[in-house]
């Protein structure tokens, strides 16, 4: 026996692994492009199993930053009930707290993503038989999403370490600003990518400029931002080739039959009964985000907030209150239970001027909800008395197409609506503020109309149903609210322009989880948050003790563990959180 | 050589059964049959030697006689010269060294349960059991504590054959069960004898043959009553009131109305409609519970249960249990034979769970020359073992919604289709009585032949070979479908049928080399040996959704609308779907020395040099051990001493090995793909394959390394009525392999074992054994054990933190249990409750205090501190409550546990007790998160004790905190003390009385023996704990088992069991 074991020793105790690569295979073109789709795959943070891509739940690395972005900056809420996802109270009041697992969660999501690009730049120069084409292309679509998982980073937590193909050491500190290197790779790849991209997924040069010029405006650089945007304005387009342009319709960006249209700069790409009878690409991080005790069945988050439809009321000339909207409240069903429901009473809605982008973002008691039926107010609310009584529109579907863009393979559903990155709207609007910030008026006005004018096209006005009982049945000709919207005729000082561009960003890019990262870079985020803390807080409870401290609350806390893990020294927390 | 025949008698001169015969300085060797009788063949100028367990053996000298005559067992009761089976050899009783526990297999076949795991609880000194009242789930099992930080459970040798998997080893079968504690006895199996060791073997034939029949019926009751304390439906609507009113909000209730106090309405669906309403015309109601599709148009009418629904007894009921067990014996000196069969079934009290299991054996050894024997032992069994959805102790499970779903809510619509959770204001829960009757179809079977085949050649006199080829080649398969839900709040609205299959062999290579010496004073022993080891498997399964028809008949993977997944995948463990693994290989070599001088002073030595294929550059380990003994009882200074009839003090250091805690893989960086993780949909539709990291390797990962001392004693005491065993034990292990939690910089793949952390084990094991003769007929046999181990880690080398945590259920990233430095594995960790804050100027105290600590103007002591709600302790002196102020909180890990088994004779009765319990463990009760707070997940069922003794301006001294709609920082969403619970308990674990029945008449129809019998398990329990039982094990799902277990979110409790049984023998 001994004598039989020592020949075969080395070979019977070298067991190879089954059903996976080692690294020495990956310098394969084929391989070397499914590494790419790899690092697109981890856009949407999700992983297997209804997980995030690196652990936790799938709504706490949402790449929709519904919960960051959007509760945190006051357009949303949290919804459902106040004791469910209790993590996400501090984090819409201020109150975070480093050991919160949301942020972990969300941080190893984006270094994930950014492992993934590492391994895609690693992988090239050892690759043979690529073409000089596939080469560059290849490699700066990495850098692309690189710079996307950075600027993800740098806007949540600032300071944050930075890892790229040369790291071997991978804790490394926080005492860098990384904007510099975010720079030079969005700009290595607006250089070298092409007009248009092999897919609607992929970025082309254009969709890198438009984020270099989002970087510039986050550093306020303005002037390297103007130029960037002229040449965006001029020659812009699409991975397809679709010159830039807003859509006519405001819907067709928040409804997957129309997803990547000319108003697409950079979408995370989302489909659902993809086969995996799973929801990890189809919006997992946005499941929780439907109307509760309904046919979405679950579970009645992200609910918009009375600040935000107060928001859409405009003057008799089509204007928004800029200052005072919260004097003029957008009447709401909060207190009057559902007819049907015991105690149920009837409701009529608001008949005063509004933006009618408010019904597309929001979904209100009375109004048609898609093809749904008229939204039936607190029965579709887990608890009004905690969040409100709106649900959130732009990440529903359609009845009618259900069947191919939603999916129910989980128990919440998920979509195939894409999260914009950027869509165009938002260019347009970064554009102003960067005129307004220098002082080209007439320009900033005239991108801010843009956006304007499509939503004051007729089509973006919400019909009521032809047959209310039956709402598939189609739309009537009447419009579902009083509509009133009309362009700025001028913008008498840059102060005014500022605050309209700013205030065009809340009504355009509403719960799209821009608002938090918005109000702190334009400084007002201690005002803005507290004002809104005093004013939701006396109507809603699920916003107790709400404050915004200014030199803290600007960035989320660097995740404990990840401090545990690296240790105090190399990774610093950020000002005033428990250190 | 020629046959010798004898027959060997008892001292009440009834024929022994069972009494080994062996040739003395030879390995030949045959048992007594029945009516006492042997035959073996002997050189005519041998000697044999007689033993028997429990009596003193004797040795007779052939002296050129055909027959020894009637040899008589002398009344010495002792077992020291016992044969036991040790690692690769054998030893008798009293030249063993090591430290090693011999099951009395007889007590031990008392428990009514199906596998030898849950058999050994109490049973032995230095093993402890943990299990639960669920059919085939394999308790924790652990020897002398903790060994590692992942699979703990014990190396299984069966006939030779090391294994981990005895579940479905029939354990009527089993002849003998030893465990190996110490290094001393089990480093001979190196690689894997860290756990501890046991040693299984199964039965031989002796004597004509004889057929023997062993069965019993029983029934199992579930525990009765309201075992969580659960409110009406009337008391629910009163504690929302009390929620609301408590939160200074004006309480509305789609069900309970809006008036001062809450109204139960006749119909919870449409929501609080009362009788006549038109929404409850039968004529209106439409369901369709097999939809495919959308609810569209659905409308489910639903009567309130205004009495309330005790769901508990709605999924638990009486189950009865059965097990017949047949057996064919035989042989003499040239062949013996064992053939079994044995059919086990028993129903959970849990609604479709169950364990059938079919199990059957052949054993048989050859004697084809005088030099050379040849034999094998096998045994096939076919299992079918479906358990709780979705797991036990753990979120989700049909027992977990049992105390989630509201009262109010019947198990039937009026159409008797389920009704649920999917009125307004009733809760998150789903249905638990749909959970399992939806399971009914889903089956799953399970095959395993295992087994080996050996050969063993005498060379010279003294020179053994053997060989032994054994293993096991298993397969199985399990279906399932998943119905659309139309009931609950939050439904899972598609269908799916998903099919899995498995199979998978593995191997093991033993050759030996024995030599034995016997001269003059001298016996010297030593073995030398190889051993070699494979395992592989294959997964293959696949999920289909959208299905026309629920037949169970039409469901195929084939035969669903929607598109067909599969998977595949190699030697990842059963029914996993991780896409890559690789084979797992060991090679060995072995050597042993036992040598006794003047029958006094023993020494044992053994060393083993394991490679195994999981690690690369530190491939080898090398596992010695040395032991002592010396029988001080044989010295002359001691021979005068009458009531010490033996003493032996045993000493043993050395050095065990482990590697179960690295995968196959753990040296490799494998990239990989997954359709949920790394495709994507470039164009917003179809997915795209892509690749990312799967696994980070370490390819410097080595063997754990467990340095064990063991002192101890036997002694025999009053001419064997008395035994005692005792051993002090300190283990130190090192190199602990533990998948790190890499910094998030590193991105998400797996993380592999690295070694990078020690522990350290003592403890103290005492058995004691006692035969009394109360009066004449009347014989009292007790055996006691008594078992503590301390754990404690002392060293984490995680980058920065000497801890990690686990497990954080509705904690949201905080995690009950901490595994920390200086302390005992799997401790609860969090805030301690010191009361509550019992007025507004007590918070404005704090907060004062506080501020003045930090010398910041805006600090609060406590987050969301209010009145009524809990104060933590200031533990660290910081005038505020922060991270930093977490303790322990308690220990999953008893003091001491004991077990106490009691036999009584008289006559033709018996009665035998066997009581087990553990002393000073905590549990964390996690059920009270749902059921004693409002405020976590509203609408759900609560306890009496959220409603009558919560805290309330005049209740300031309850139990419970202020009850309020929402879940804060200092009530129940970060872990505290009020979930901690003590766990000690004293259970009746078994209570048996029999009766043999000796009729002159059964003798002439040819039976030797038939014995009735009544028993009742588990027939009382005393604890303090609030929980249904006691006894918490860990989620069968859970990868963490070893370190973090001891939290109850729904036990399926050990129920109450009485049995009827007769044992026939012919």
């Amino acid at each position: 026996g001994a004598v039989l074991f020592n020949a075969c020793n080395k070979s019977f105790l070298d067991q190879s692994a089954k059903g996976a690569l080692s690294p020495d295979l990956l310098p394969t073109k084929t391989v070397l492009q499914a590494l790419l789709a790899g690092a697109y795959a981890a856009l949407d943070g999700q992983g297997a199993g209804n997980n995030a891509i690196a652990g936790g739940a799938p709504w706490e690395a949402s790449p929709s930053n519904w919960i960051y972005g959007s509760v945190a900056g006051g357009d949303s809420h949290k919804g459902s009930s106040l004791g469910d996802q209790p993590p996400i109270v501090p984090i819409a009041t201020a109150q975070e707290d480093p050991s919160n697992g949301f942020f972990n969660t969300k941080w190893k999501a984006l270094y994930e993503g950014i492992a993934r690009c590492n391994a895609v730049l690693k992988t090239v120069p050892q690759t043979p038989n690529l073409t000089a084409t596939d080469r560059v292309n290849i490699a700066n679509e990495a850098r692309f999403l690189r710079g996307h998982y950075y600027f993800e980073l740098k806007k949540f937590f600032n300071m944050v370490p930075w890892i790229d193909e040369t790291t071997t050491d991978f804790n490394q500190p926080n005492d860098k600003d990384i904007w510099p290197m975010i720079e030079k790779d969005f700009k290595a790849a607006a250089d070298s990518l092409g007009d248009k991209a092999p897919t609607a997924g992929q970025a082309n040069k254009w969709a890198a400029k438009c984020y270099l010029a989002k970087t510039y405006v986050y550093e306020k650089k303005w002037t390297e931002a103007e130029a960037l945007f002229e040449e965006i304005g001029a020659g812009g387009m699409t991975s397809t080739g679709l010159a830039y342009g807003l859509t006519d319709r405001f819907e067709d960006q928040f409804d997957a039959a129309t997803k990547n249209n000319k108003e697409t700069v950079f979408d995370i790409q989302m489909t659902a009964n993809d086969g995996t009878n799973s929801i990890a690409n189809a919006n997992g991080g946005d499941m929780l985000n439907f109307p509760y005790n309904s046919p979405f069945r679950c579970c009645g988050f992200y609910q918009p907030s009375i600040d935000l439809s107060n928001s859409y009321r405009t003057d008799a000339s089509g204007l928004p209150y800029l200052d005072d909207y919260n004097s003029h409240p957008v009447k709401n069903d909060m207190g009057v239970i559902s007819e049907g429901d015991q105690g149920g009473a009837p409701f009529t809605p608001d008949a005063d001027p509004l933006d009618p982008r408010i019904d597309w973002t929001i979904g209100r008691r009375g109004i048609p909800l898609h093809d749904w039926g008229n939204h039936p107010g607190s029965h579709w609310i887990r608890d009004q008395a905690s969040a409100g009584p709106f649900a959130n529109k732009k990440n529903l579907y359609w009845q009618a197409t259900a069947g191919t863009y939603s999916d129910q393979s989980t128990w919440a559903p998920g979509s195939a609506i894409n999260i914009h990155i950027i869509r165009y709207a938002d260019v347009l609007l970064l554009w102003a503020e960067t005129q307004a910030q220098l002082g080209n008026l007439s320009g900033a006005l005239e991108h801010v109309n843009d956006v304007r004018k499509r939503a004051a096209l007729p089509v973006n006005f919400l019909k009521t149903y032809a047959d209310p009982a039956n709402p598939m049945g189609g739309f009537s000709g009447t419009n579902a609210a009083n509509y009133v919207i009309a362009p700025y005729a001028s913008f008498p000082s840059q102060d005014y322009a500022l605050k309209a561009i700013r205030f065009e960003r809340k009504l355009e890019l509403a719960c799209e989880g821009q608002r938090f990262f918005d109000l702190v870079r334009w400084g007002i985020a201690e005002t803005t948050m507290n004002a809104y803390y005093a004013y939701e807080g006396q109507i809603t409870g699920d916003l107790p003790g709400g404050h915004f401290t200014a030199g803290k609350n600007e960035y989320f806390p660097i995740p404990q563990i990840q401090i545990d893990l690296v240790g105090k020294a190399k990774l610093k927390q950020n000002p005033n959180y428990p250190q | 050589q020629k046959s010798i025949t004898g027959r060997v008698l008892g001292p009440d001169r009834k024929p022994v059964q069972g009494a080994s015969v062996s040739v003395k300085g030879a390995t030949t060797g045959t048992q007594t049959d029945a009516d006492g009788n042997f035959r073996i063949n002997a050189a005519s100028d041998a000697t044999l030697v007689i033993s028997f367990v429990g009596f003193a053996s004797q040795e007779i000298a052939v002296n050129n006689s055909q027959s020894v005559g009637t040899i008589s067992l002398s009344q010495l009761a002792t077992s020291l010269n016992e044969i036991v089976v040790t690692g690769y050899s054998s030893q008798k009783k009293k030249d063993l060294t090591g430290s090693v526990a011999i099951v009395n297999m007889e007590a031990a076949k008392k428990q009514p349960v199906a596998d030898l795991n849950n058999m050994l609880q109490g049973q032995v000194s230095g093993l402890t059991v943990v299990g639960t009242g669920q059919p085939g789930q394999t308790p924790q099992v652990r020897i002398r504590g903790f060994n590692t930080f992942g699979n703990n459970a014990p190396l299984f040798v069966v006939d030779g054959v090391p294994t981990q998997n005895i579940n479905d080893i029939n354990p009527n079968d089993i002849a003998s069960t030893q465990v190996l504690k110490d290094a001393g006895a089990s480093s001979i199996y190196g690689s894997r004898a860290s756990n501890g060791v046991i040693i299984v073997t199964t039965r031989k034939g002796t004597g004509k043959v004889k057929v023997s029949y062993d069965g019993y019926v029983g029934t199992q009751k579930p525990k009765g009553g309201n075992v969580w304390d659960i409110l009406s439906p009337q008391e629910m609507g009163n504690l929302k009131w009390l929620a609301y009113k408590n939160s200074g909000k004006a309480p509305t209730d789609a069900q309970f109305g809006s008036g001062t106090t809450p109204v139960i309405p006749d119909y919870i669906l449409p929501n609080g409609a009362k009788a006549g309403d038109p929404g409850t015309d039968p004529s209106t109601y439409y369901l369709d519970p097999n939809y495919n599709g959308s609810m569209d148009g659905f409308h489910q009418i639903v009567q309130a249960n205004k009495t309330g629904t005790d769901w508990y007894h709605q999924i638990f009921r009486n189950a009865p249990i059965t097990q017949h067990n047949l057996a064919v014996t035989g042989g003499n000196d040239q062949a013996a034979y064992l053939f079994s069969v044995n059919y086990f079934n028993q129903q959970g009290t849990l609604i479709n769970t169950y364990l059938r299991r079919f199990t059957i054996r052949a054993n048989s050894t050859y004697k084809i020359t005088n030099f050379l024997r040849v034999g094998e032992n096998m045994g096939y069994s076919v299992i079918s073992n479906p358990q709780a959805a979705s797991g036990i102790l753990v979120e989700g499970s049909a027992i977990g919604m049992a105390f989630r779903e509201n009262p109010m809510i019947p198990v039937y619509d009026i159409k008797g289709n389920y009704a649920g959770s999917a009125g307004k204001d009733l809760g998150n829960a789903k249905n638990p009585v749909a959970i399992q009757q939806r399971t009914a179809n889903n089956k799953g079977l399970a095959n395993r032949l295992f087994g080996n085949i050996f050969g063993e050649v005498d060379i010279l006199k003294n020179l053994t070979a053997r060989t032994s080829f054994g293993g096991e080649v298993y397969s199985g398969s399990n279906h399932s479908f998943a119905f659309p839900e139309y009931e609950n709040s939050e439904n899972l609205t598609t269908n799916s049928y998903t099919e899995t299959a498995y199979s998978g062999y593995n191997w093991t290579w033993t050759n030996t080399l024995a030599y034995h010496l016997t001269a003059g004073d001298h016996d010297l022993k030593l073995l030398g040996g190889t051993e070699a080891y494979l395992a592989t498997n294959r997964n293959l399964g696949g999920t289909t959704l959208g299905y026309l028809n629920f037949d169970p008949n039409y469901t195929s993977l084939s035969t669903g609308l929607g598109t067909q997944t599969n998977y595949s995948n190699q030697n990842n463990g059963i029914n996993s779907t991780t896409a890559f693994g690789a084979d797992n290989t060991l090679v060995s070599y072995f050597g042993r020395l036992d040598y006794t001088f003047k029958d006094k002073y023993l020494l044992g030595a053994t060393v083993r040099r394991d490679g195994s294929s999981k690690f690369t550059t530190n491939r080898w380990g090398t596992f010695p051990a040395v032991s002592i003994g010396w029988r001080i009882s044989q010295e002359n200074f001691m021979k005068n001493v009458g009531w010490i009839t033996d003493l032996k003090i045993r000493g043993s250091y050395g050095t065990m090995g482990n590697q179960f805690n690295a995968l196959g893989t753990n040296s490799y960086t494998l990239y990989g793909t997954n359709k949920q993780t790394t495709y994507y949909p470039y164009g917003g539709s179809a997915i795209v394959q892509g690749v990312s990291l799967q696994q980070f390797g370490n390819p410097n990962g080595k063997w754990e390394k467990d340095k064990n001392l063991n002192v101890g004693f036997d002694g025999t005491f009053f001419k064997g009525a008395l035994e005692v065993t005792a051993d002090y034990y300190h283990k130190d292990i090192k190199d602990l392999l533990y998948q790190l939690t890499f910094p998030g910089t590193y991105g998400a793949g797996t993380v592999p074992a690295f070694n990078v952390a020690s522990m350290k084990n003592s403890g103290v094991d005492v058995a004691v054994t006692g035969h009394i003769n109360i009066a004449k007929d009347l014989k009292l046999d007790a055996t006691g054990t008594f078992t503590t181990f301390s754990n404690t880690i002392t060293q984490i080398d995680a980058s920065g933190t000497p801890y990690f945590d686990q497990d954080s259920r509705r904690f949201n990233g905080s995690n009950i249990v901490r595994n920390a430095v200086g302390h005992s594995i799997s401790q609860f960790y969090g805030y301690k409750v010191t009361g509550f804050w019992q007025s507004q100027a007590e918070i404005d105290a704090a907060n004062a205090e506080a501020q003045k600590a930090t010398g910041n103007p805006n600090a609060v002591y406590q987050t969301d501190a209010a009145v009524g709600r809990f104060r933590y302790a200031d533990s660290k002196n910081q005038h505020q409550i922060t991270n930093d102020s977490k303790v322990f909180l308690g220990n999953p890990s008893p003091d001491f546990s004991y077990g106490l088994n009691l036999g009584l004779t008289y006559k033709d009765f018996d009665f035998s007790m066997f009581l087990y319990g553990v002393q000073g463990n905590d549990i964390w009760n996690n059920v009270k998160w749902w059921t004693d707070f409002y405020g976590s997940f509203p609408g759900g069922a609560n306890s009496k004790t959220a409603l009558y003794n919560s805290w309330t301006p005049t209740n300031t001294h309850a139990k419970a905190p202020i009850q309020e709609a929402g879940s804060y920082f200092s009530t129940q969403s970060v872990p505290n003390s009020y979930f901690v619970e003590n766990g000690s308990y004293l259970r009746c674990k078994n209570m048996q009385l029999g009766y043999s029945f000796n009729f002159a008449s059964l003798k002439k129809a040819g039976i030797s023996r038939l014995r009735a019998y009544v028993q009742a398990a588990n027939l009382f329990t005393i604890t303090k704990y609030s929980g249904i039982d006691p006894e918490i094990s860990t989620n069968s799902g859970n990868v963490n088992a070893t370190t973090d277990f001891g939290i109850d979110e729904g036990a399926y409790a050990n129920p109450r069991q009485y049995l009827f049984g007769i044992q026939v023998v012919f």
